[in-house]
């Protein structure tokens, strides 16, 4: 997750700081514009960066963004007189916040390549309406004639045709976005895009929107973006289409990862590194002709070069020292005394005629089914039984073409699998599916925060002590507390998987669906796990697929058998070994358990 | 030929690892000429990884795998699949996109000695639901028969030895036995097999020798008699 | 009336010149799994090496000839050096990869032919118009390119469908590691489809240079446009970049006659229209 930067990253800054602090003082009008030019550049690339970098969105339409807002200064500036500077910049943002939410709305439905994609094509067609239509008199660009100004009772307070104010508010304004971004990230909002970029699918079953938060977070970006492209508008007071060419996104991406995507201060760097790139490429005097005159080519190749050397970019090469975790808060809160934990009715869930069909294939076949509360359900069958197809129509990671599914007599059969969550269904995949880039503990959190998911949720406070306690308590049934630093991606096989059912107890999930828990697990870790099982039954309802058939007849109070999609039987452990028609599918004709050949 | 040991397949002190797990753990395996072994063991224990790496699908950190006497330790798994080795993969592999005839002829050859044991009209022979269904696209077609059309795809390469995962998974017991009969008669032709399942009884039925693997080591290796008289070892180490 | 037909047939044309590009992409986004930006600067290559070719040969379809199995070998070469690099990659990488290599090509462009338009002319023997209806003509060069391209579409099918490479094509597509198990290197199957893809782009744009002449910028429309119309048929699908392509020309003819400053603009409402109803495209696969 994101942390403060190391110290060396804070010292670089600072000293950086005080540099563009003092340039107007010692340098000539050349290099204050130009590094306008760049602090612009790379506020725009710092609105690029929470899409990449945070919340995993390549979009290569971002510049489209920028170029909105640089136009609607335009829009705004009178003929002959200055626009309000607050005008100018609220156009800015509130026009590039508008296009973004528009693109947002059908391009944050794709995934992947497709919102590559999109985004592209959704950034050329705003480039169209700019250049082919006269809205803003097209191809030949707009002129705001008068640069905007803040007026106070007669007395100038800012005018942006003065260089050195325009200089410091731009200035402002990036320092400014960085530390809203900063607090915008580290919030509990701004906690699940990062889960969404580790793992939306994730992110999904433990019961978050993602559509909505990446659309948030697409709109931010684009007012973000709208707002540097505004100040841009003020530079030279000359607005071209250009600016909504998706080379200039493409050029911007380049920037993002070479200064280290998610770092929100790398691609300041990346901005900046770029822009003094460009500049010695383009100047013969230094490099020669040759070079000069082929400059596009030598920043590209530079570029590559770099992103493919390190892959964290400029910001890895700044913070040298391991970043270390920072001490959590919810260390000074006491774990909960588990055996104190009250039992309490949980849920239970129906199946009725349940089917669902791939392409002609009947994977799952009119299963009607009852998995009553407080009890630990195993579905057992031969592969390709559909075990799994069936638990995704219960978690609604698929949608059923026919029957019910009811959990407590609600409907939940077409529900998106996030709704299911929010309804206390929470399930663990086959492959075991956390954050491993995340420590154990915020793992948790993660999954302790869909208590109360909303996605203006800005402010950690209100919410800090019972999420703390659930997380404490969800380590400690789970036996993990020892390991709440440890990044989840180096733990062992087993200890994934009770990281997983540790996330379902934080989120409040009290019925739980599990997929094959105990694969690949040990003697020792099994027994951990089914008497974790058998614990949680006090306050839960278990369903789970297993293999394991020791560990079946160990921990299951019911057994339902499934054969190629269909109910084959539903009872105790006892009733189903006795059943002739079981032994006979899937346990093997003659190899009875116990029995000799 | 290798002239010493007369296997056909061999590993010696194979380690392989997937990712950071470390899978297979100084596994020695054989297979003779025409011989049929079964590889036994739990899930996740390592079936599976050795037969990838046998087949060259997983490349060992360490030991080797000789074919036929030949160090192919590390090669392609298409070289080995022309040099005479057949693999039916756990999840059979058959292409949805291409009909039960186009994947039957896929890689129609003839064995690495010319041999032609196996042709297209005694395949559709033994399995007449696939010479039923041959116009059908691979997705269109049962458990039982995607099984039946992965196995007669390998033999039409005319393979010296086969390598069969999970060989009856989920299949009705008809259709199961059918599989089984065919293994025979694979196994009468000459042809080497190595067979992975969960059916203890059919196994010990249809090989010589039997492989039990635990936690990445081999930890029992005999015959069907051995097998059924240690079976109280046996099974636990099975779970059955 | 005879507007809109001649539209109609405009809006074909373009929609079949542009169905060889488009389905170059999606086959190389289908089967290797990788986005490859650069797609449009083969088609602009292929409009200057159909300048070049065309000034040394003196007519274009002689010019393709040579300039085929050239791009054929091109396209095999940066398979092998570059893109086989990219196959594990995650997507940020693929894309800023094929957008250097936008770059590197960009600039040789310039290096060898300059910023200028530059006119290619049409075959003498294809030259003019031929009546359709009384009062109606139309270029005999476009006509004869609905043709070569309608039949290079029904090629493609055919291959696929019918030859063993197109077995091999369709077999890799769906299960990569089976066709290495049965014997085949994929490696080779990989880099004939992306040489295919790239052949395909650059006799676009050598078929259509008479038509639109040759400049700096004609890749980067064919880039978008192929784009989107993956988008709209489907991620590997030929049939949907076939229908999406018919859509599009035809869209884009007559919205540049009823609309001309939105045409571009219809077009991606179009991609979105689809987009909501099926986010995989007409025919991708979820």
């Amino acid at each position: 997750m994101l942390t403060r930067p190391n110290p060396s990253v804070v010292v670089f800054f600072l000293i950086f700081l005080a540099v563009l602090v003092a340039l107007p003082f010692v340098a000539g009008t050349y290099p204050v514009k130009l590094m306008t030019r760049v602090i612009i550049l790379a506020t725009f690339v710092l609105s690029l960066d929470l899409l990449i970098g945070i919340t995993g969105l390549v979009s290569f339409g971002h510049g489209a963004f920028f170029g909105c807002g640089a136009y609607a200064v335009y829009f705004v500036s009178p003929e002959s007189e200055a626009a309000n500077v607050f005008v100018a910049l609220g156009a800015g943002l509130a026009l590039g916040g508008t296009a973004a939410l528009v693109v947002g709305a059908f391009a944050t439905l794709t995934r992947g390549f497709y919102f590559i994609m999109v985004t592209l094509a959704a950034g050329q067609m705003m480039f169209s309406l700019f250049h082919d239509t006269d809205i803003a008199k097209g191809s030949d660009g707009a002129i705001v004639n008068v640069k905007p100004e803040l007026t106070f009772r007669g007395a100038s307070l800012l005018d942006f045709s003065d260089w050195h104010q325009f200089y410091y508010v731009c200035l402002l304004v990036l320092v400014a976005s960085y530390f809203v971004l900063f607090g915008l990230v580290r919030s509990p909002f701004g906690r699940v895009l990062q889960g969404i970029r580790a793992n939306e699918v994730r992110m999904s079953a433990l019961g978050y929107d993602t559509y909505r938060y990446k659309l948030a977070a697409f709109t931010i970006a684009g007012m973000l973006a709208g707002l540097a492209g505004a100040l841009f508008a003020s530079i030279d007071g000359f607005v071209t289409p250009e600016l909504l060419n998706w080379h200039q996104s493409g050029l911007a991406i380049m920037m993002v990862v070479l200064g280290g995507a998610g770092t929100l201060y790398g691609p300041i760097i990346g901005a900046f590194a770029y822009a003094m790139l460009e500049e010695v490429l383009k100047s013969a005097s230094i490099v020669g002709p040759l070079i000069a005159d082929h400059w596009r080519l030598g920043t590209g190749l530079t570029l590559v070069v770099a992103v493919l050397m390190s892959p964290d970019g400029l910001a890895g090469f700044l913070s040298w020292k391991r970043t270390r975790v920072i001490g959590d808060p919810s260390d000074a809160v006491q774990g909960e005394n588990v055996s104190s934990r009250p039992a309490r009715l949980a849920k239970a869930l129906l199946t009725k005629g349940l089917s669902k069909n791939f392409d002609g294939l009947r994977a799952i076949s009119d299963v009607s089914t009852v998995f009553a509360a407080n009890k630990v359900h195993a579905i057992i069958g031969p592969n390709g039984a559909g075990k799994t197809t069936f638990i995704n129509l219960l978690s609604g990671a698929v949608k059923a073409t026919a029957g019910q599914v009811l959990i407590n007599d609600q409907d939940v059969t077409c529900w998106p699998a996030h709704r299911i969550a929010r309804a206390g269904l929470g399930r663990s995949f086959q492959l075991t599916n956390i954050f491993p880039r995340f420590s154990v503990r915020e793992n948790c959190a993660l999954a302790a925060q869909t208590h109360k998911t909303s996605l203006w949720r800005l402010r950690d406070r209100p919410y800090q002590g019972p999420e703390a306690r659930a997380i404490n308590r969800a380590l400690s049934v789970a036996g993990l507390t020892e390991r709440r630093n440890a990044l989840a991606g180096n733990m062992s096989n087993g200890e994934q998987r009770q990281l997983e059912i540790a996330m379902l107890i934080a989120s409040g999930a009290d019925l739980l669906v599990l997929d094959e828990p105990l694969a690949g697990m040990g003697p020792e870790e099994t027994q951990r796990v089914v008497s974790l099982l058998r614990d949680l039954v006090r306050d839960h309802t278990i369903i789970l697929i297993e293999h394991d058939m020791d560990a079946v007849f160990a921990v299951a109070d019911t057994l339902t058998v499934l054969v190629q999609g269909k109910l084959l039987a539903q009872g105790s452990p006892g009733e189903i070994r006795a059943d002739r028609a079981v032994l006979e599918a899937y346990l093997g004709r003659r190899a009875e358990v116990g029995a000799v050949a | 030929m290798n002239t010493m040991t007369g296997n056909v397949l061999e590993a010696r002190g194979l380690d392989t690892f997937y990712g950071a797990s470390h899978i297979l753990r100084g596994v020695n395996f054989r297979v003779g000429l025409g011989e049929t072994v079964s590889l036994l063991g739990r899930n996740g224990m390592g079936k599976t990884t050795l037969l990838r790496t046998l087949m060259g699908l997983l490349k060992p950190k360490r030991g080797s795998v000789m074919f036929q006497g030949r160090e192919v330790t590390g090669f392609r798994a298409s070289m080995n699949a022309r040099a005479g080795i057949g693999f039916v993969p756990e999840g059979r592999g058959v292409f949805p996109n291409l009909t039960v005839e186009e994947n039957l002829v896929f890689a129609e050859r003839p064995g690495p000695a010319g041999r032609v044991d196996w042709t297209r009209p005694a395949i559709y022979e033994i399995f007449p639901r696939l010479a039923e269904r041959r116009k059908n696209w691979g997705n269109q077609l049962s458990g039982g028969e995607q099984q039946m059309l992965t196995i007669g795809r390998a033999l039409l390469s005319n393979p010296t030895i086969m390598l069969i995962d999970e060989a009856t998974e989920g299949l009705a017991p008809k259709v199961r036995d059918d599989i089984w009969s065919t293994l025979r008669m694979i196994r009468e032709k000459g042809v080497a097999i190595v067979v992975v399942d969960k059916n203890i009884d059919d196994l010990v039925e249809l090989a010589e020798r039997h492989v039990v693997l635990a936690k990445g080591e081999v930890l029992f290796e005999g015959t069907s008699k051995q097998l059924r008289a240690d079976w109280e070892f046996v099974s636990r180490m099975l779970g059955v | 009336m005879s507007l809109i037909f001649i539209q109609f047939l405009n809006g074909l044309q373009a929609g079949l010149l542009i169905f060889l590009a488009a389905s170059g992409l999606t086959l190389v986004f289908g089967i290797l799994g990788v986005i490859n930006l650069s797609h449009g600067s083969f088609y602009m290559l292929g409009a200057y090496l159909a300048l070049t070719l065309t000034g040394i040969f003196g007519d274009v379809f002689l010019a393709l000839a040579l300039g085929i199995p050239l791009a054929f070998l091109c396209g095999f070469l940066i398979e092998f050096l570059l893109i086989r690099h990219l196959y594990n990659r995650d997507h940020l990488q693929q894309v800023l990869l094929t957008f250097a290599l936008i770059l590197v090509f960009n600039e040789f462009q310039q290096v060898v032919w300059g910023s200028y338009p530059h006119a290619i002319p049409a075959p003498s023997y294809l030259a003019g118009s031929v009546s359709l209806t009384e009062g109606m003509s139309y270029a005999v060069y476009r006509l004869v390119l609905m043709a070569i391209c309608l039949g290079l579409a029904l090629a493609m099918v055919l291959v696929i469908q019918k030859t063993r490479v197109g077995r091999m094509i369709r077999a890799a597509e769906s299960n990569r590691e089976m066709v290495e198990i049965l014997g085949f290197d994929s490696r080779m199957i990989f880099r004939l489809v992306f040489a295919a893809g790239t052949t395909l782009a650059v006799t676009a744009g050598m078929l259509a240079a008479p038509i639109e002449s040759a400049y700096p910028g004609v890749g980067d429309r064919v880039l978008i446009l192929s784009f989107v119309i993956v988008v709209i048929g489907g991620i590997g699908s030929i049939r949907g970049a076939f229908i999406g392509s018919l859509l599009i020309g035809l869209a884009d003819a007559f919205g540049k006659v009823f609309m001309p400053q939105f045409s571009s603009v219809m077009i991606y409402a179009l991609m979105a229209l689809v987009l909501v109803m099926r986010p995989t495209g007409l025919f991708g696969r979820a």
